[in-house]
């Protein structure tokens, strides 16, 4: 009974009809109302309203759609079982003919470690150094790239979500500054940084300005990132740089590694050169005794390069001297009146390679014309495309089994808005490596733009797992069971796949596939990014 | 289907017969999606979340304690997933009341709560029900559609048992206001003496 008059109140009277009351207290309510009228009255109409509300929500009033009503798929297991071995076999293909390659031909330009993420986070692109605690390193990269993956996608534990992910990056970003930055010495502020002739730095140097000027002597590793770098004078360890522009007339004596928009070297590197550039040019006074990789829009290599070449570009002149072997991929190929190849020389290209008839090849020029689009007539290419399914069914599956909740709300997304999501996806798409460039390139934050890109480059992947399995549950209805919304998955990845595969059409299907699955990645991504910030 | 036959088919159904859980799904995908339906916002949602729901039912069938009812577990699994969607969307600015507890109830007419319930159909209940914010939502589903304890209600929405009564008369009482809000005339079941919501406490 309540405290201010001699009625019970209207709490005990819905605990008491719900029969939540102590025996004592439900008998003296009960007493009490029999001869009270306005307990009794109460008690009746809070009776009615529990009677309403149950009527009201248990009336069928919508009958069940068709689609639920249906009865699950069986399943078996020898489906099972052969899908785990067509997707078992993919995977081991895609890790043979993608990433082995990659790293074999990393470890020809000097970066000699023993695995991909290794190659990718530690290897001496960003400090030699590292080496030493690789393997305690690279345990706690994955540790730690867990855990942000685990903060991305867990359903429970929102407030400690967020310290886990700012935990994690901050771990990720340690892991990645150079132990050795407390020796180095470490310029920025000024525009126009210049180290004079006759100057020596004795440390490695970090540098941010807008024109970097290297007339002196370097004792150790030059990183660099701006505008124009010039190097006329000496580095003894690597250089790497991020710049739109770099010439070095100077003497490297470790390698040369650059991000930027255009490289002319006319000086000497001692070890290797790696080059992601528009445009790539070694000058005929230039001197490489590594191997050369490069990635750029055009190539030409007028000067001496002692080992291996390879490159990627649309444009390619070799006009100098290759000491060893080359490979060539580009869209052109010139081979210009000075070459001496000593070694084999292999061109992969869209047109026969321009050959001058001065040139001098030690043996015949090994073509392969470069075919548009897939040789359809080849049963290889069929198996390929066989284990390429494979594997993203088994990644799909993990993701599935492994992230039921992310799986589901990123169907969702993908069901639902689709057009958000293609606009989402498109957004990311050109966004986050403008985004990853410019936290990388502020050093403090390459810790976070590796993540960030190796979220991008898995989302990517991920994409066409989604939009499968929308097309293998428009098709199937929906599952109503994991095993079931795994077929429509495999189902819905074979059309995927098989729809890539016509010509031009294919292209497209790719590309909105793909901006569409990255888009509901993104969406499920913010909502759950976005509630774990509104509780935290 | 009697005890006995749901007990026979769980078992099948943990044995991994097929044709037992399509006996299973059958029977309670009805239910399970006018659950959803009366939760979440859309038809949509709640035609995935049913099939999300047998999932995850499916997957923990090993867990399920058979010594309790099955429906009240399977309720307790719906409304945790449905509770986790809704949670995902942001809706728990209006979930979280604060001294809501110790917040003053009003004592209704009886007589006026009485006419307003005869006035309204149960589609005009079932609109109301939608307008209410998500928790008290919940909290009338789970009592008054799935017949969930106290004590299962008090697990599914993450709330101590002894606050279910408060939370199931504050729905009530919103329910009437939007209901009352609805009516032409003003008619707002909702005066009288005043008591407070720590008697619930009390009276457990």
């Amino acid at each position: 009974m309540n405290v201010f008059d001699t009625h019970f109140d209207e709490m005990a009277c819905l605990l008491y009809l719900d029969e939540q009351l102590e025996p004592a207290q439900a008998g003296e309510l009960r007493r009490h109302a029999a001869t009270c009228t306005k307990c009794g009255a109460l008690l009746h109409a809070l009776e009615g309203e529990g009677r309403t509300l149950r009527n009201a929500l248990t009336e069928a009033d919508e009958p069940m759609p068709a689609h639920l009503l249906r009865r699950p798929a069986p399943a078996s297991s020898w489906p099972w079982i052969a899908l785990l071995g067509f997707a078992a076999a993919g995977a081991y293909t895609v890790w043979n003919t993608v990433f082995e390659p990659i790293q074999a031909q990393f470890a020809q330009a000097g970066f000699n470690q023993d695995n991909v993420l290794t190659m990718l986070m530690f290897s001496g692109a960003f400090w030699k150094g590292w080496d030493t605690m690789r393997g305690i390193a690279e345990s706690l990269a994955l540790v730690t790239l867990g855990i942000l993956c685990l903060t991305l996608f867990r359903r429970r534990g929102r407030r400690s979500g967020g310290v886990a992910a700012m935990a994690g990056a901050i771990v990720l970003m340690a892991l990645m500054m150079p132990s050795g930055a407390a020796a180095a010495e470490v310029r920025h502020g000024d525009p126009n940084y210049v180290v004079p002739a006759g100057e020596v730095v004795h440390n490695d140097l970090i540098v941010v300005g807008e024109y970097v000027t290297i007339d002196g002597d370097v004792d150790g590793d030059l990183i660099a990132v701006t505008q124009e770098l010039i190097v006329n004078g000496h580095v003894k360890g690597d250089v790497l740089v991020a710049a739109r522009q770099v010439r070095i007339t100077g003497t490297v004596e470790g390698n040369l590694r650059s991000w930027t928009e255009s490289v002319q070297l006319d000086g000497a590197v001692a070890k290797n050169v790696t080059a992601w550039s528009a445009h790539v040019v070694l000058g005929p006074k230039s001197v490489v005794l590594g191997s050369f990789i490069g990635s750029a829009g055009a190539i030409e290599l007028d000067g001496a390069i002692a080992k291996e070449i390879t490159t990627f570009s649309g444009f390619a002149r070799l006009n100098g001297i290759a000491s060893s072997n080359s490979s060539i991929h580009a869209g052109q190929v010139t081979i210009g009146p000075h070459e001496q190849a000593r070694g084999t020389m292999r061109v992969e290209s869209r047109h026969p390679p321009i050959l001058d008839p001065a040139a001098k090849l030690s043996s015949p020029l090994q073509f392969t014309l470069e075919k548009r689009g897939p040789d359809y007539t080849s049963a290889v290419y069929y198996w390929h495309q066989v284990l390429k399914w494979g594997a993203s069914f088994i990644f799909g599956l993990a993701i599935l089994l492994l992230m039921p909740e992310f799986f589901a709300e990123t169907m969702r997304a993908t069901s639902r808005f689709y057009i958000t999501a293609g606009g989402v996806g498109f957004l990311v798409l050109i966004a986050t490596p403008v985004v990853a460039v410019i936290m990388g390139i502020t050093i403090v934050g390459l810790g976070v733009a590796i993540a960030l890109a190796l979220l991008y480059a898995v989302s990517i992947y991920a994409a066409q797992i989604f939009v499968g399995t929308w097309v293998g549950v428009k098709l199937l209805g929906a599952a109503s069971s994991t095993g079931a919304l795994a077929g429509r998955l495999a189902l819905g990845l074979a059309l995927l796949r098989i729809a890539k595969q016509v010509p031009y059409a294919g292209e497209l299907v790719a590309s909105v596939a793909m901006l569409w699955g990255m888009g509901a990645i993104g969406l499920s991504i913010y909502r759950r990014t976005r509630s774990t910030l509104a509780v935290a | 289907m009697t005890s006995t036959e749901l007990t026979d088919t769980l078992a099948e159904v943990r044995g991994g017969s097929s044709e037992a859980w399509g006996v299973l799904y059958r029977e309670y995908a009805g239910a399970i999606f006018r659950f959803c339906r009366r939760v979440l916002p859309t038809k949509e949602d709640a035609e995935d979340a049913t099939t999300e729901i047998f999932m995850k039912v499916r997957n923990r069938l090993d867990q399920f304690d058979s010594s309790r009812p099955f429906t009240a577990w399977l309720y307790t699994v719906a409304s945790n997933h449905c509770w986790d969607m809704l949670r995902r969307r942001r809706v728990r600015q209006d979930l979280e009341t604060p001294d809501v507890e110790t917040m003053p109830l009003e004592h209704p007419d009886p007589n006026q709560l009485e006419q307003l319930l005869e006035q309204s159909t149960n589609e005009q209940v079932r609109a109301g029900l939608a307008k209410l914010p998500a928790r008290a939502r919940m909290a009338l589903v789970l009592r008054y559609f799935s017949d969930m304890s106290y004590n299962d209600i008090a697990d599914a929405l993450g709330v101590r048992r002894a606050f279910v009564g408060v939370l199931l008369l504050r729905a009530r009482h919103e329910l009437r206001e939007i209901l009352g809000e609805a009516k032409p005339k003003g008619g707002r079941a909702g005066t009288g003496s005043r008591a407070t919501g720590a008697v619930a406490g009390e009276a457990l």
